[in-house]
């Protein structure tokens, strides 16, 4: 299996080109946006009912994916994300998970496990980022964001993250949430939570949040009259 | 301080390096992401040569009339240099312009961040200089010294155009503009009717020599547009 991504960064979209007949790719529901009429597609459940519906509660996740095999070699599939945005592309190989915030699953290889995993106290007063999504395994994963998407390579000095940017950060890192400045400035300085990354690895940052843009557009809805 | 933008046009930020000892004054949920080393420190927000508690107060009072934050972050990096990564709202670029000698006046919304020799006050804008929507209030933004920076941010594209004698721009486009420039907010045509048919609403005539930055989309049509499809709200 190949792949690249196109239209980067505000309208990214991955083509993912098979190279062998039975390869297959795992897509989150809608998000297929072409494919070879030949590629078959089967919907399932991943992990059982159980695991599905833990991922879809806790993860923002489809309920089903969609599973594409291959008859032949050369055969393609298109996959986007909803929202304007850049996408990221990774090639697990066993070695480190990569942990993604909720609703940001695109696609990935069979071998591939999604499972929520709970952020328990420390992710408490995180909001968005209650839960994670925790990939691991071997092959190609897709996750895809809202605007662009920004790497930091943290190292042992660690890195700080705004929760609602967080896009994705791999395995061998560790954070904690925390309030920037205290109480004063939870108040004052509009910052509120951060993540304080340490150890070993990639952190991703999207440099838009889809929040944002509907909290802007909310005033300008007309208003419901009292009758 | 050194300042690279990344991802434009439309979703841009910026990556701030400053070296020990700088600061640099931020909006309120502009800051993303930082290194380990940034102290936060939340104030009031207005102009720093604001003596007392009383001063201070009213100048940052007249910065919420902007529409702008009541507190402001200044950052600092402790034990050598440290980072900032910086972002607007909306979708579109952000541009890092020298306040130079005359002062820069600004749209309410577009002030992402500053260099801390920048006072920054809000201004009433006259009696008829309601920006389409965005408040009575504009920012002005002095600075005492050659230097100091601003980082502005817009809805859409910014353009930056040269006013040579006198210019004529939407209101619902403008971001900042030199100060030196004098400006007079006015209807598009001759009368209210005819004004408001042409679509153009209120414009802003600028007179003098100086460079003015617009954005290319109008974030109140916009908001117009969208919400307007919308179901109605109850809150």
């Amino acid at each position: 299996m190949r792949y690249e991504i196109r239209q980067r960064p505000n309208f990214s979209i991955a083509l993912v080109t098979f190279e062998s007949p039975g390869e297959q790719l795992v897509v989150e529901a809608a998000a297929m946006v072409a494919k070879d009429s030949a590629l078959a597609m089967k919907t399932n459940m991943r992990g059982g009912l159980l695991g599905a519906a833990k991922r879809k509660m806790l993860g923002g996740e489809s309920l089903f994916q969609n599973t594409f095999t291959a008859s032949k070699a050369g055969e393609t599939i298109w996959v986007a994300p909803v929202a304007e945005g850049d996408m990221l592309a990774f090639d697990m190989d066993g070695t480190q998970p990569i942990y993604m915030s909720s609703g940001n699953y695109i696609a990935s290889g069979p071998d591939v496990t999604l499972d929520s995993s709970f952020q328990g106290g420390k992710g408490f007063f995180s909001g968005t980022s209650f839960f994670m999504l925790e990939a691991k395994g071997n092959g190609p994963l897709f996750i895809g964001s809202y605007g662009g998407i920004h790497p930091v390579n943290v190292g042992p000095e660690g890195y700080v993250v705004d929760n609602y940017h967080i896009v994705a950060f791999t395995g061998g890192l560790q954070y904690t949430v925390k309030r920037v400045g205290g109480m004063k400035s939870l108040f004052g300085g509009g910052e509120g939570l951060v993540c304080h990354f340490s150890g070993q690895g990639t952190v991703w940052v999207a440099t838009r949040g889809s929040a944002a843009l509907a909290r802007f557009i909310h005033p300008f809805r007309p208003v419901e009259s009292n009758k | 301080m050194q300042c690279e933008l990344l991802y434009q046009p439309v979703s841009t930020m910026a990556r701030i390096r400053l070296d020990a000892g700088e600061q640099f004054l931020v909006e309120p949920g502009a800051m993303i992401g930082m290194s380990t080393n940034m102290d936060m420190k939340t104030g009031l927000a207005g102009n720093s040569q604001s003596t007392g508690i009383l001063g201070k107060l009213a100048s940052a009072a007249g910065r919420m009339l902007t529409g702008e934050s009541f507190f402001q972050n200044t950052y600092m990096p402790q034990g050598g240099s440290g980072e900032l990564l910086l972002a607007h709202t909306l979708p579109g670029d952000m541009v890092m312009m020298e306040v130079g000698d005359h002062g820069l006046k600004l749209q309410s919304t577009a002030f992402v961040a500053s260099s801390t020799g920048v006072n920054i006050q809000a201004e009433f804008g006259g009696a008829r200089s309601f920006f389409s929507g965005e408040g009575l209030f504009l920012i002005s933004a002095t600075a005492q010294r050659p230097g100091e920076q601003l980082l502005v941010g817009a809805f859409g594209g910014i353009q930056e155009v040269q006013c040579d004698g006198s210019m004529v721009i939407d209101t619902g486009h403008l971001v900042a503009w030199d100060a030196n420039l004098t400006f007079n907010v006015k209807k598009a045509a001759g009368g209210w009717i005819a004004s408001y048919l042409s679509g153009e609403g209120l414009v802003c005539q600028f007179n003098g020599q100086g460079r003015i930055w617009m954005q290319t989309r109008n974030p109140q049509a916009y908001g117009t547009l969208v919400g307007s499809m919308l179901p109605p709200r109850t809150n």
